[in-house]
């Protein structure tokens, strides 16, 4: 949460969410470079800059192959939320496990030449008009770029000042970043590898990927919110009998404009679904101490005039809300973020 | 200047002008537009790679934000549909990828003899052929 | 509803009490699973096979005729432990350079004394001579270079690679994943090898030429590392098979 922006706001979940991760990717990298070369049956050494380049390579695969499991198993089961919640340090990592795969391979395969190894990267392999033997690298830099992209853009600045529309817009480049790793594999190391294990790793993590996002996307078509009933400028969102003490209704009012109705100490209040921060789903939040707070991030808000606890400074739009008997109304028009809304309350006998 | 310089090249400008728009960004413009950056100076040069990369954007912002024409309805509305455009892309185009690449991968032909098909040839062979 | 009962995390918050264990075991399994791919995925590399720098059997110094066409080769004359005398052999210079490019013509046909490593798969040898008078020092005296024997035309089924890395110079030295770097060693006029599925007159490796005899041709880039067929001319330049190469005649195999 802002206040005064400082590099990386610590604290102990955040050290524990990456300890697990680095202790993973140092087993990894570490079983890998040192042990395995011990343990292979082969008669020829392979060269240590391309051991290590597939050690890191690999393990890069296999960390953007987690980091986008994590979106899709968060919509599944709220349990795995907390994985989403340090995500972009994962991030922020696996560009550098990237980079290093990417240095390893400059570093000797580009290297030696008369020519400028970066520029060799591009000149080398020019057959672009087929598809084996297709200069996979490119597939390679794409994902480097994009993954230096969404790192460099990861501080909470960002977001509030590109807003959180264009920064997430920016940053689902991760998805084209991973169709592009794939590609990146299947027409580099997948055209010669015989052994079926990293195959299978392979296969079976990039089809793992595709198979979560269809099957939370279908969830989400399921069971997401529903649209709010409309009748001009006040819409019906829910019966005030289907309110539960702190939590929320959500409903989908315009577009991807969503509002929020909670109900606490007995009385009705509606809020901008999507937190000032990144944008995560408040309605799905829970009020604690009084104030409603993000599932995403742990942002917190007052119910009633949509304004983060001081000293912070966020803010969400607010709702005017009626009753209409037992119909909970909303007014579609959203006041400005951080206005004040007295809230109704809830008939007796509801 | 072959291709690959001159993607370089481009490169360079880009990264060049970014360094002056970051410049400028961090040192004037960064307090008049957000309140949370006033007094606040360890992070900035955390925000340097980023304006190098998306500099066009950086100063766009800047512009917005200095003349107040941002509209605060588009900070909660979040393009939530492009899950499902991104899930139907995934499970288009990862199995499409993978099959394609599969399909590709060639097997070594152990067992092939060569063929001797010819014997005569122009020039240098001809003596041979001959015997 | 269950939704009450269950934990809330929220990230500046201890964590749940409720949600401890299955963080817990979330946690030790990704360490697991990253451990254990890492042993998985590091051990299954395929087998590149003996091959590389023979620093073992030290510098080799040796002098004969020499040949710059389609690539830099040695008709050895005087040999050396490693090295037979009559032995032809494909020459290299540091790196992914031919150190002979641009004086070649001129050496063409002299007798030279060169010196280097060799670098070795199997039969396939090549030198890569050091860097100035160390490696290469020319004499005025002319050789006699072999005539090449044509041994007709032949379809085969192989691979192309640039000589240097598939010797052994790098390890993995082939395949697709090895393309680009194949083709900068071509670009820096590392000789060419076909690497053949069986052998002919008992070679497995053979030097590509152009069709013309010259270099290889600029299209033949878009098959190497793929296992192609083609139907080629082969000779003999002393003891070291050479393939006219035609693109146009060429192939991939599936």
């Amino acid at each position: 949460m802002s206040v005064k922006y400082i590099p990386v706001q610590w604290n102990p979940n955040k050290w524990k969410y990456n300890a697990v991760m680095l202790i993973g990717v140092f087993a990894y990298l570490w079983l890998f470079i040192e042990w395995t070369p011990a343990i292979m049956s082969n008669d020829g050494r392979i060269n240590g800059q391309i051991h290590n380049a597939r050690a890191f390579g690999s393990c890069a695969f296999l960390m953007l192959t987690v980091i986008l499991c994590i979106g899709p198993l968060a919509r599944l089961d709220k349990r795995f939320l907390p994985l989403l919640y340090n995500r972009r340090h994962f991030g922020v990592m696996t560009l550098f496990v990237a980079i290093t795969h990417a240095g390893y391979i400059i570093n000797w395969y580009f290297s030696f030449s008369a020519s400028n190894k970066y520029e060799a990267l591009l000149f080398a392999n020019t057959s672009y008009g087929q598809l084996s033997g297709f200069p996979f690298e490119v597939f390679g830099i794409f994902a480097v770029l994009c993954l230096a992209l969404l790192a460099a853009t990861s501080h909470d600045f960002w977001m509030k000042f590109l807003t959180p529309r264009i920064w997430k817009r920016i940053h689902y480049l991760v998805y084209f970043a991973y169709i592009s790793v794939v590609a990146h594999v299947g027409l580099g190391i997948l055209q010669d590898q015989q052994d079926k294990i990293f195959i299978v790793v392979f296969i079976g993590g990039a089809l793992t990927v595709a198979a979560l996002h269809i099957l939370a996307a279908l969830q989400e078509r399921r069971s997401g919110d529903p649209d709010a009933l409309s009748s001009g400028e006040w819409v019906a969102i829910c019966h005030a009998s289907e309110l539960r003490e702190g939590y929320a209704k959500v409903a989908r009012l315009s577009g991807e404009e969503r509002v929020a109705v909670f109900l606490q100490d007995g009385k009705i209040s509606a809020i901008s679904n999507a937190c000032a921060h990144q944008n995560g789903p408040l309605g799905e939040g829970r009020i604690l101490d009084c104030l409603v707070t993000c599932p995403w991030h742990g942002f917190q808000y007052d119910v009633r005039s949509g304004r983060s606890p001081a000293p912070f400074t966020e803010k969400v739009p607010t709702y005017q809300v009626k009753l209409a008997g037992d119909q909970v109304l909303v007014n579609a028009n959203a006041n400005p973020p951080g206005t004040f809304v007295e809230p109704v309350p809830l008939p007796s006998g509801a | 200047m072959n291709a690959a310089e001159s993607i370089f090249f481009v490169a360079q400008v880009w990264a060049t002008i970014g360094a002056v728009v970051a410049t400028a960004f961090l040192l004037f413009g960064i307090d008049r537009i957000d309140e949370d950056a006033r007094g606040a100076y360890i992070f900035r040069p955390l925000l340097v790679p980023g304006i190098l990369l998306i500099w066009p954007l950086v100063l766009w912002r800047w512009w917005v934000l200095e003349r107040d024409l941002d509209n605060w309805r588009n900070r909660h509305a979040p393009p939530r549909r492009a899950h499902l455009f991104i899930a139907v892309m995934f499970v288009v185009a990862i199995p499409l990828i993978i099959a394609v690449s599969w399909s590709l991968r060639q097997e070594w032909q152990a067992d092939f003899e060569p063929v001797k098909i010819s014997l005569l040839h122009g020039s240098a062979g001809q003596g041979d052929a001959a015997a | 509803m269950a939704e009450k009962d269950t934990p809330y995390f929220v990230g500046f918050l201890p964590i749940p009490a409720g949600l401890k264990l299955f963080l817990l075991v979330v946690s030790l399994s990704l360490i697991t699973g990253f451990a254990a791919g890492g042993i998985l995925v590091g051990i299954s590399q395929d087998d590149p096979g003996q091959a590389g720098f023979r620093f073992d059997h030290g510098r080799q110094t040796v002098t004969g005729v020499f040949e710059s066409h389609p690539y830099p080769m040695l008709h050895i004359t005087m040999g050396s432990e490693h090295l037979p005398t009559g032995k032809t052999i494909m020459v290299s210079g540091q790196g992914k350079t031919n150190i002979m490019r641009g004086r070649s013509d001129e050496l063409d046909g002299k007798i030279v004394e060169i010196s280097g490593v060799i670098v070795q798969r199997g039969d396939l040898k090549m030198l890569q001579i050091a860097g100035g008078r160390r490696g290469l020092k020319p004499t005025e005296e002319d050789g006699v270079v072999p005539v090449a024997e044509d041994l007709g035309t032949w379809r085969v089924k192989g691979e192309i690679c640039d000589g240097k890395c598939l010797a052994g110079a790098m390890n993995p030295g082939r395949g697709i994943a090895h393309k680009a770097c194949a083709n900068l060693c071509l670009i820096g006029e590392i000789p060419p090898v076909f690497v053949s599925t069986k052998p002919i007159e008992g070679e497995e490796y053979f030097l590509i030429a152009g069709p013309d005899g010259k270099e290889m041709t600029q299209d033949t880039y878009n098959y190497v590392g793929q296992f192609v067929e083609a139907e080629t001319r082969i000779e003999r330049r002393g003891n070291l098979l050479v393939m006219r190469m035609d693109p146009a005649k060429m192939q991939v195999t599936p």
